[in-house]
């Protein structure tokens, strides 16, 4: 028998029990809105009982541990999911930037009163055939003059646009290393004082809880593995280099320029390049030399042609007053096409005809025209428009693609999420259930002691009778 | 499964942003009435209407270039008449220039040659637009320049145009020209108007000829050479006035075959392009009944949990 006294201590006990049954009760409550929060539990056991003549009797109860339910697997999914949905939603913002650069967009009910290059395109082809019925025009000329400039506008824009793009970009890497080594440097802060407060016994619950949310938002940024260790710590690596070291940082990201402005990311102090293959900042490097670079050079080639091909058959007619030999086009690419000044400055110098001293003569400024129906080996034996239709249609069926991947990646991040959600969020109706399970608990041994306390006293009282 | 609380939120949430995505596209579609307007809309689509805008812009450029020619074609009809008119009045003369006709009556009819003369000369350097039609691709100078003496008679007439004549795209890989040309004695390329060595045509120095021969009285010559000198001229204007008709025939028959094409482009372009516009109403009144319907019952079971139970 543990006696009376035994007996208040298991009430005592049990009441400290409940208490913390409801302190941590009232902890999930508080964090119900927590996304990164695990919902805790009270771990309680009986204590150790003791051998009587008729057996063995419990003393009570005791809390043993606070434990966090959390599912290390759904984790590790999350945060793998994160990582591919990191890279799949940069390279789609990226692209989705690039798409409003380009500017080509189906507007209206008519083919006229498009804005995009395309109907750039068509307008200068159409300004050439119309100069072929008056050659002498210097109303047409004029006319000629004013769709080029247009032309060569969209294409400086267009190119500023994209290099924009492209320059976000890489200031979109900068500033994701930065925060990656941010949380790198908060990983192995919160490792150390979850080593520390573990070493003492426990577990360090909100602090883990911190810690998978760092993980997670740098699983975001770059492919990361992470590797727990016995003593609470977790290793965690970027690209087969370690960064992060049971209690220190060993490393950091760093960018660097590998040539051409081309900026990639590496390890700081081991030098080496990172592969990254998930992760906005892989998105980011991947689009920035993929699907964006791939429609710069597109887009340059197109205007590239058009300058070579216009001024080879330009440089060999004559204008109004016999001269020859001027280009039409100024530039070498979409950054730098323009027209020509001195044609800009005085139309008539156009070299519309095929021969000296016949101004009525359009042979020039037929080939010109017709220009729009050849196919230009350098264009994969396309027209212009062909092959700028071929461009447009590539980023549109790049950012579809990266839609629909987003889409099934949002799906299935949606269903782990729930699935975590189930085994480690907080229920109101279950913790109030709980609440009311802490709460009749503590009565009943309050009125345990109660009842004790009164058999003490009557105990005292026939001492003193 | 176990349902937190957070679970229904998000979910409910996530539930709601996909059913205003539905809507916000059904009613982009019901405004513009277009379901394709960015490249990522439909890229094949895309590609396609790109391609068939610009067919049809280049369309609408070769129906500007048949309008341009028809009607350079008209002011170039308006000489040729004119000229024709005039070969008229000189075939009379010639006829009527024979031995009965006095002396004074011959040289009546000279003095009218003579001003047939300048008239045909001044139609001959007829301009359009600030071009001279009949000068071949050298349309910055007058093709026909005349020589007078003291009493300002023509004497001869020389042609200063080139023999070219230039084209312009009314269908893919299909030219025209409305130009005539003035005069052509190379016996090869489009026939001169005036002037054409394959046809024996010479109109001014014809008219000089007889009016030469009117005022010398000379009507053995009006009758075995003018006249059917003359009559060469006159076979030579009509068959630019039957041409001159031909081209436009051509021109109209290409123009409506032009127009016919770009209503045939539009209706391409519209399948890729244009929204049905009853079916994205339906659509969007449904979706905006599934996001009604979300809403409320959403915020009914929002509002309920165990502590609205407990006293």
């Amino acid at each position: 028998m543990i006696g009376l006294f035994g007996i208040l201590k298991m009430g005592a006990e049990s009441l400290a029990a409940q208490q913390l049954g409801t302190e941590v009760t009232g902890q999930n409550l508080a964090n119900v809105d927590n996304p990164a929060y695990a919902r805790q539990r009270v771990l309680l056991q009986t204590a150790t009982t003791i051998q009587t003549p008729i057996g063995q009797q419990g003393t009570g109860v005791t809390a043993v541990s606070i434990q966090q339910v959390r599912d290390a697997l759904l984790d590790n999914q999350i945060k793998s999911e994160t990582s591919v949905t990191g890279s799949l939603a940069a390279q789609q913002l990226a692209l989705q930037n690039a798409e409003a650069g380009l500017g080509e967009q189906i507007s209206g009910t008519s083919a006229t009163g498009q804005d995009g290059l395309s109907a750039g395109l068509s307008n200068l082809f159409s300004a050439f055939q119309a100069l072929t019925t008056a050659p002498t025009s210097l109303a047409q000329r004029q006319v000629l003059i004013q769709t080029a400039q247009g032309l060569a506008t969209q294409f400086n824009q267009v190119s500023s646009r994209l290099s924009d793009v492209h320059n976000a970009l890489n200031t979109s890497i900068q500033n994701d290393v930065t925060s990656g080594n941010q949380l790198l440097g908060d990983i192995a802060s919160l490792n150390k004082q979850i080593v520390y407060a573990e070493a003492a016994g426990g577990t360090a619950n909100d602090l883990v809880d911190l810690r998978q949310q760092k993980l997670e938002a740098l699983a975001k940024l770059s492919n990361i593995t992470s590797t727990a260790q016995p003593n609470g710590s977790v290793d965690v690596s970027i690209g087969g280099v370690t960064m992060v070291s049971g209690i220190s940082q060993v490393d950091s990201l760093q960018t660097y320029d590998a040539g051409g402005g081309q900026i990639l990311v590496r390890a700081q102090t081991a030098g080496t390049p990172l592969t990254l293959t998930s992760g906005s900042i892989e998105g980011e490097i991947n689009v920035r030399d993929g699907a964006l670079a791939t429609l710069q050079t597109n887009i340059n080639s197109l205007a590239a042609q058009l300058i070579t091909q216009v001024n080879a058959i330009h440089a060999g007619g004559f204008d109004l007053n016999g001269g020859t030999g001027q280009s039409f086009f100024t530039g070498t690419d979409a950054a730098t096409i323009g027209v020509n000044s001195a044609l800009v400055a005085d139309p008539s110098q156009i070299q519309a005809s095929g021969a000296a001293g016949a101004a009525g003569d359009n042979t020039v400024a037929l080939a010109l025209a017709q220009l729009a129906n050849n196919n230009i080996a350098a264009l994969g034996n396309q027209t212009f428009s062909q092959n700028y239709s071929q461009t447009v249609a590539g980023l549109g069926q790049s950012i579809s693609s990266l839609n629909d991947q987003v889409t099934n990646h949002d799906t299935v991040m949606s269903m782990l999420s729930t699935q975590r959600s189930s085994v480690s969020g907080v229920s109101i109706d279950e913790e109030m259930t709980n609440l009311m399970q802490y709460q009749k608990a503590y009565q009943a041994s309050a009125q345990l002691i109660t009842t004790v306390n009164e058999m003490l006293a009557t105990i005292i009282a026939m001492k003193t009778v | 499964m176990r349902v937190a609380t957070s679970t229904f939120n998000n979910e409910f949430i996530d539930q709601l942003n996909l059913l205003q995505q539905n809507q916000l596209r059904l009613q982009n579609q019901a405004a513009t009435g277009q379901k394709l307007t960015l490249p990522e809309d439909d890229p094949a689509a895309m590609q396609r209407v790109l391609n068939l805008q610009a067919e049809s812009l280049a369309n609408t450029q070769y129906q500007n270039n048949i309008a341009a020619l028809q009607n350079q074609a008209t002011s170039t009809y308006g000489a040729i008449n004119g000229l024709k008119t005039i070969s008229d009045r000189a075939g009379e003369i010639a006829t009527l220039a024979d031995g009965t006709k006095s002396p004074q009556d011959l040289a009546a009819y000279a003095t009218e040659v003579n001003g047939l003369i300048q008239q045909a000369v001044q139609l001959a350097n007829t301009k359009y637009q600030g071009d001279y039609i009949l000068a071949g691709t050298a349309t910055g100078a007058a093709p026909f320049v005349a020589t007078t003496d003291s009493s300002g008679n023509v004497t001869a007439v020389t042609y200063q145009g080139n023999t070219s004549v230039a084209h312009s795209e009314i269908a893919p890989n299909v030219t025209a020209t409305a130009q005539t040309l003035g005069a052509n004695t190379t016996g090869s390329g489009p026939r001169g108007l005036i002037t054409d060595s394959g046809s024996g045509a010479d109109f001014l120095n014809h008219l000089i000829t007889l009016r030469n021969d009117l005022q010398a009285g000379n009507t053995a010559a009006i009758a075995a050479t003018d006249h059917p000198a003359l009559s060469k001229d006159e076979d030579n204007f009509l068959f630019h006035i039957s041409a001159n008709g031909t081209l436009q025939a051509q021109l109209t028959a290409t123009n409506n075959l032009a127009a016919q094409h770009s209503t045939d482009l539009d209706g391409q372009i519209s399948q890729d392009r244009d929204a049905d516009i009853a079916q994205t109403i339906t659509q969007l009144k449904s979706a905006q009944t599934a996001y009604s319907a979300a809403l409320q019952s959403g915020s009914s079971i929002l509002n309920l949990s165990i502590l609205n139970y407990l006293h």
